[in-house]
């Protein structure tokens, strides 16, 4: 059976989500020095059964990969933490309802960027749903958010002069532009519903050729 | 936004309706304490509706909710009332042009989706009123997800 | 209660899917008087028993305005009234004569300004909120048989519209467009730009 469970609760226990990757967070419980243990649980809303997760039974650390249960985005889920020190225990600590679909965070897209004397050629690459091991299938999240589109920003460093274009396509082709000069590209990806708005990516740098 | 659901098209505020939502979704859902049963998604999925069923579906989910849902949701909190007030008005508008478009349209009902939605409505009689209510206003973006992945 | 008068000349005034009460001032002498707004919605009227909701800015305020953007968010028929407050006296309620319906909203042409940088014609829009969208129309001046367009929600810079041939002139003008109510405003006046000039362009 249980132990006596006077031991105070883990906090914050809640789901860190990117690319559907949810991995189960909590801080310990207030007051604790090291040697806490923890094991955890989870649910698939509305079907009547917890499920502990083996990996993550007796551990000091304070998350728990939770992706491979959480992996099918049509349902949403709970999760649990219970902790354990000196032969105490605390209460088992849940975290709010976990839609994957709605509550993940989708990172920038992936940018290449290639140039002629007088235009830049940029090819946007959208990340890809989090999977188990490598040989399964890749999943883009193109195919998740059929309505994804990205936002891109082209900035001249020379007239310090930036443009802004919204493309549903991942492809764009920015001609007509001055040779020898240093123009700089990043890319958002926006989802309108659920709304979901990666990062801006980071910068990437290219300088067109010399005029033929 | 236009929404294609089977033989309907029906305009559908859905970014207001889920900001909506997602304002008041951890209040409402942090009143259902029941974690092992669902109104709508268990034991049959909404994804598993057959597309030429969908409109049908629809129109029964959505007069479900603005008939048996809504109206036991009011809560102490003003904030929370107000947005379950935007979103009721919203869902009554889709309801009415569903249902003109079930009327015009060959939108029937087939055996495995009225076999669906007596399911749900056993769902939500299986429990009393304000929680059946609760519980299934919490579950509103299930029934968008597969509205917006039905679409 | 019937010692504080109802407000009078209560009315709605709604641009861009913005929406305000509006009503004239109760005086009572050397008092502070308060109003209280509440809204009713054709759910409520129909299935909560003709329930009425506070407004979320102005239950109660001092002022003789109200902003219900945020309460009137769906595209049905609205019933609005407001009445007096002090202390514990309350006036009688003044109701607006017949709905109000968002679709009603008066829509402006937006703020629009284009510009040329080298041969790449730009457009700055104003930012009118979430509701709205744009349609941006432009063509080559002279061949108004020829006019592109493009659909535009992200405003909060300078957007790329298309290339311009060397040395052309180019019109564009736009359009809000909001599809919560399936609406649009009339087009902002016609701006036009040229094209940076020099032929070397076409050479290359």
């Amino acid at each position: 059976g249980e132990l006596y469970c006077s031991l105070p609760n883990p906090r914050n226990v809640h789901f860190e989500s990117i690319n559907m990757k949810n991995v189960l967070h909590w801080s310990p419980p207030e007051g604790t020095a090291d040697g806490v243990l923890y094991k955890v649980k989870y649910t698939v809303y509305g079907v009547g059964k917890w499920i502990r997760k083996p990996e993550c039974r007796n551990i000091n650390r304070t998350w728990c990969d939770l992706s491979s249960e959480t992996s099918d985005y049509e349902e949403q889920y709970y999760a649990s933490v219970k902790a354990f020190l000196n032969g105490k225990c605390s209460d088992w600590m849940e975290t709010t309802r976990f839609n994957p679909l709605t509550d993940t965070k989708i990172d920038p897209p992936l940018v290449s960027v290639s140039s002629t004397d007088r235009s830049i050629s940029i090819i946007l690459t959208a990340p890809e749903k989090w999977k188990k091991s490598p040989e399964e299938e890749s999943i883009s999240l193109l195919q998740v958010y059929p309505g994804l589109q990205y936002n891109v920003c082209v900035l001249n460093k020379k007239t310090k002069k930036r443009w802004f274009f919204s493309i549903s396509n991942n492809t764009l082709v920015v001609p007509w532009l001055e040779p020898r000069t240093v123009y700089c590209v990043s890319a958002q990806i926006h989802v309108t519903t659920p709304v979901l708005d990666s990062g801006f990516s980071k910068e990437h740098c290219i300088t067109t050729l010399k005029d033929k | 936004k236009i929404f294609h659901l089977g033989a309907c098209r029906v305009s559908l505020s859905m970014t207001e309706i889920r900001a909506g939502f997602a304002a008041i979704k951890a209040d409402i859902q942090s009143r259902d304490p029941i974690r092992t049963l669902s109104i709508l998604s268990h034991p049959h999925s909404l994804h598993k509706v057959k597309s030429s069923d969908r409109c049908c579906i629809a129109h029964q989910l959505f007069t479900f909710y603005v008939d048996k849902v809504f109206r036991h949701c009011r809560t102490e909190d003003s904030f929370v009332n107000r947005k379950i007030s935007s979103i009721a008005n919203s869902f009554l508008s889709v309801t009415r042009e569903l249902g003109h478009c079930r009327e015009q349209n060959n939108c029937v009902c087939g055996e495995e989706s009225t076999e669906k939605f007596k399911q749900i409505l056993a769902n939500y009689e299986g429990l009393n009123v304000t929680s059946a209510a609760m519980k299934s206003l919490g579950e509103l973006d299930i029934l968008l997800d597969w509205v917006e992945k039905s679409h | 209660d019937a010692l504080l008068p109802a407000p009078q000349t209560i009315s709605i005034i709604s641009t861009n899917m913005k929406h305000f009460l509006t009503w004239s001032p109760v005086v009572v002498q050397g008092a502070t008087v308060r109003y209280s707004v509440e809204f009713q919605g054709e759910y409520e009227r129909e299935y909560a028993n003709g329930s009425w909701i506070p407004a979320s800015e102005c239950a109660p305020t001092t002022a003789t305005l109200c902003n219900l953007t945020d309460d009137i968010s769906a595209t049905v028929a609205y019933k609005l009234r407001v009445r007096a407050e002090l202390g514990a006296t309350r006036s009688p309620w003044a109701t607006t004569e017949g709905f109000f319906n968002r679709a009603m909203t008066s829509l402006t042409p937006p703020l629009l300004r284009v510009m040329a940088d080298g041969n790449h014609l730009l457009v700055e829009l104003e930012d009118m909120g979430p509701s709205f969208q744009f349609r941006v129309l432009y063509w080559k001046k002279g061949q108004k048989s020829r006019v592109q367009q493009k659909v535009m929600k992200e405003v909060s810079s300078v957007l790329h519209l298309d290339t311009m041939e060397a040395g052309a002139e180019y019109c564009v003008k736009a359009q809000t467009h909001v599809q919560a109510i399936n609406r649009s405003s009339s087009f902002s006046p016609t701006q036009c730009v040229r094209a940076r000039g020099d032929a070397s362009f076409w050479l290359t």
